[in-house]
C-alpha cells in the first residue's frame, strides 16, 4: 500500500513538473504580449495594455499554477514576490493583482472582463479565453 | 414571504456598498526580542534583560479607491517602545493623473533612504532593522504633498519623487523632547532599477529649529553657553549654537544587487544643519547576503562619524573662555562608530519570516564595545 501511495505521489509530482502554464486574455483582446511584457503586469509595472486599456490582472491564490508561473515568468518565489509587493502595498505605490481560487475561477474572470488577463494550467485551456503565451 | 424583504434589503446594502468603495485592509507585524551582551550596556533601546516590546510593531493599512482615480490610504501603527499605543503614521489621498503620474496629499513617510518607506515592514527586508549608523534620522514622518512618475527608459525602470511640506513635532536630539519645526521641507529622490540591480540617490533640504532643553547634560551646558555668549553681546556666536531655523541639508547615494541569489547593498548619507550645535553627519554601509531557497545569510558593516568643519572652531579667539566654551562644545558633539551585523533570516511561512541578527556596536571615541543579540518573526496579512 505504501509503495502504491508512494507512486502516486511522485506521478502526481512528475505530471505538475510537466504541465504548462498558459497566460490568457478575453477573446475580444487583440493585444500582443511576450513574457516580458506579462511580468511587467504582474510585477505593477505596467498598467495598460498596449492599446491604452487599463489591464486587470488575476493571480491564483498559493497553488502549484501560482507556483509555476511565479518561477518561470516572473522568475520569483512567493516569499520574494510577497515581500516585492509588500514595499508597494504599504507605500501607496501599488495593489498586487486579485487572488482567485483555481483554474476555473480564472476562466470565468477572464472571459467576463474584456481587460482582463490570468493564467491556468494549460490543460484546461477552452475557447471562452484566448491564449497568449505558454511557458 | 420574510426571506425576500431581508433578501432585497441585502442586495440594496451590497449595491450601495459598492457603489461607494472597495476598503481593503493589508497589515504587517514583527515582534522582536532581544537584549545586550553585557551589563550596564544599552544599544538600540535594549539593555542586559530581554525585551520583546521595544522594537515590536503592529500596523494595518486601510485603502479605498473612492473613484477611478482616487484613493485615500491610512496606516495605523501600534509600537511597542510607545506601549502600543495606535498612532495614524500616515493618512493620505492619492490622485493618479495616468499610468506615470501621480499625487498625493497628507502625512507620509520622508524618503530619506532606500528602505525609508517601508521602514516599520521587517518582512520586505533581510536584517531585523535596517543599519542604525545610517537610518538615524530622529523623525520619519511629514505632511504635505507628493509627486510620484514611472516611466521605463528601455529595460530600465526609473521612479522619480518630489515632495514638498513641513514637519512639527518633538525630536530627540542633544535634550530628550526637543520642539521641533521644520518648514519647507523640499527635495528630489530617483531610482533606476534594472532586474537585478538599482541605484538611487536623494536630496532634501528644511528650515530646521530644533528647541534644546534643559533635560540633558549637554542640553544644559548648550544653553548655558548661548545664553552667555547672547549675554556678552556676541549675538553671531550664540546663533551658531542654537538651532533656529538653520538650513538642514540630506542627501544619499546608494545601489542594491540581487543577481544569482547574491545580494549586495549599499548606501552612504550626509546631513547637515548649518550653523548650529550638531555636527555634520556622514554615515554608510555595505551589506552582502546569499540566499539558499527559503534561507538567507548577510553581513554588514556601518559606519558613522559626526564631525563639525575645522573652520568653526576658534571662532572667538578675543575673548579665550568663551572660545573655549565653544570648542568644547564643537568637540563634545563628535561621534565615530562602526558596526558589524551578521544574521540570518528563514521564510518559514510565504507571509512570515524568522531572524536572527547578532551587532557588534564599536564606538571610537570612548573605545567601547556593545553587543546586541535579537530574534524576530516578521510578518505579512
Amino acid at each position: 500500500m505504501r509503495k502504491l501511495f508512494l507512486a502516486t505521489a511522485l506521478t502526481v509530482c512528475s505530471l505538475n513538473t510537466f504541465a504548462e502554464v498558459a497566460v490568457i486574455v478575453n477573446p475580444a483582446n487583440s493585444n500582443q504580449l511576450d513574457a516580458n511584457a506579462i511580468k511587467k503586469i504582474y510585477l505593477g509595472k505596467s498598467k495598460s495594455f498596449d492599446d491604452g486599456v487599463k489591464v486587470n490582472p488575476v493571480n491564483q491564490d498559493g497553488n502549484s499554477v501560482a507556483d509555476e508561473f511565479n518561477d518561470k515568468v516572473v522568475g520569483k518565489s512567493g516569499s520574494q514576490l510577497n515581500a516585492y509587493w509588500s514595499k508597494l502595498v504599504f507605500t501607496g505605490k501599488g495593489t498586487p493583482p486579485e487572488k482567485l481560487s483555481n483554474d476555473q475561477a480564472v476562466i470565468d474572470f477572464v472571459s467576463s472582463n474584456t481587460d482582463a488577463i490570468g493564467y491556468i494550467d494549460s490543460a484546461k485551456i477552452t475557447d471562452n479565453v484566448k491564449v497568449v503565451g505558454k511557458f | 414571504m420574510k426571506k425576500l424583504p431581508i433578501a432585497i434589503a441585502l442586495c440594496g446594502a451590497l449595491t450601495s456598498a459598492a457603489s461607494f468603495a472597495e476598503v481593503r485592509i493589508n497589515g504587517f507585524a514583527s515582534i522582536v526580542g532581544g537584549k545586550t551582551m553585557d551589563d550596564d550596556t544599552t544599544l538600540y533601546g535594549y539593555d542586559n534583560d530581554i525585551s520583546f516590546k521595544n522594537e515590536s510593531v503592529f500596523a494595518l493599512q486601510l485603502s479605498a479607491d473612492l473613484q477611478d482615480k482616487l484613493s485615500a490610504t491610512a496606516q495605523i501603527v501600534a509600537r511597542g517602545e510607545n506601549d502600543f499605543d495606535a498612532e495614524f503614521e500616515w493618512a493620505y489621498l492619492t490622485y493618479e493623473f495616468t499610468d506615470e503620474l501621480q499625487l498625493s496629499a497628507g502625512k507620509m513617510r520622508v524618503p530619506f533612504y532606500r528602505y525609508s518607506d517601508f521602514l516599520d515592514v521587517g518582512y520586505a527586508y533581510r536584517w531585523i532593522r535596517p543599519p542604525q549608523s545610517v537610518y538615524n534620522i530622529p523623525f520619519s514622518t511629514y505632511e504635505g504633498l507628493s509627486l510620484l512618475h514611472t516611466s521605463t527608459l528601455g529595460d530600465w525602470d526609473s521612479t522619480v519623487q518630489a515632495i514638498y511640506g513641513g514637519y512639527d513635532g518633538t525630536i530627540a536630539v542633544v535634550s530628550v523632547n526637543g520642539d521641533t519645526e521644520l518648514n519647507d521641507i523640499a527635495g528630489i529622490n530617483w531610482t533606476l532599477s534594472y532586474d537585478w540591480f538599482s541605484a538611487r540617490a536623494a536630496y532634501f533640504v528644511a528650515d530646521t529649529s530644533i528647541a534644546i532643553e534643559n533635560d540633558t547634560d549637554t542640553g544644559i551646558a548648550l544653553n548655558n553657553l548661548e545664553q552667555t555668549l547672547r549675554g556678552a553681546g556676541f549675538a553671531e556666536q550664540a546663533n551658531d549654537i542654537a538651532i533656529d531655523e538653520d538650513n538642514g541639508s540630506f542627501f544619499a547615494i546608494g545601489f542594491s544587487v540581487d543577481y544569482n541569489d547574491i545580494l549586495f547593498d549599499a548606501e552612504y548619507t550626509e546631513f547637515e544643519v548649518d550653523n548650529s550645535a550638531l555636527a555634520k553627519q556622514t554615515q554608510y554601509y555595505t551589506s552582502v547576503g546569499y540566499r539558499m531557497d527559503e534561507w538567507t545569510v548577510h553581513f554588514t558593516y556601518e559606519n558613522n562619524d559626526d564631525e563639525h568643519d575645522s573652520s568653526r572652531y576658534n571662532a572667538l579667539t578675543a575673548v579665550p573662555p568663551l572660545n573655549q566654551g565653544i570648542n568644547q562644545v564643537l568637540e563634545g558633539s563628535k561621534a565615530k562608530s562602526n558596526v558589524y551585523t551578521i544574521g540570518t533570516r528563514y521564510n518559514f511561512h510565504p507571509s512570515a519570516a524568522f531572524k536572527v541578527d547578532f551587532s557588534r556596536f564599536k564606538d571610537d571615541i570612548t573605545d567601547t564595545e556593545t553587543d546586541v543579540v535579537a530574534v524576530a518573526v516578521d510578518l505579512i496579512f
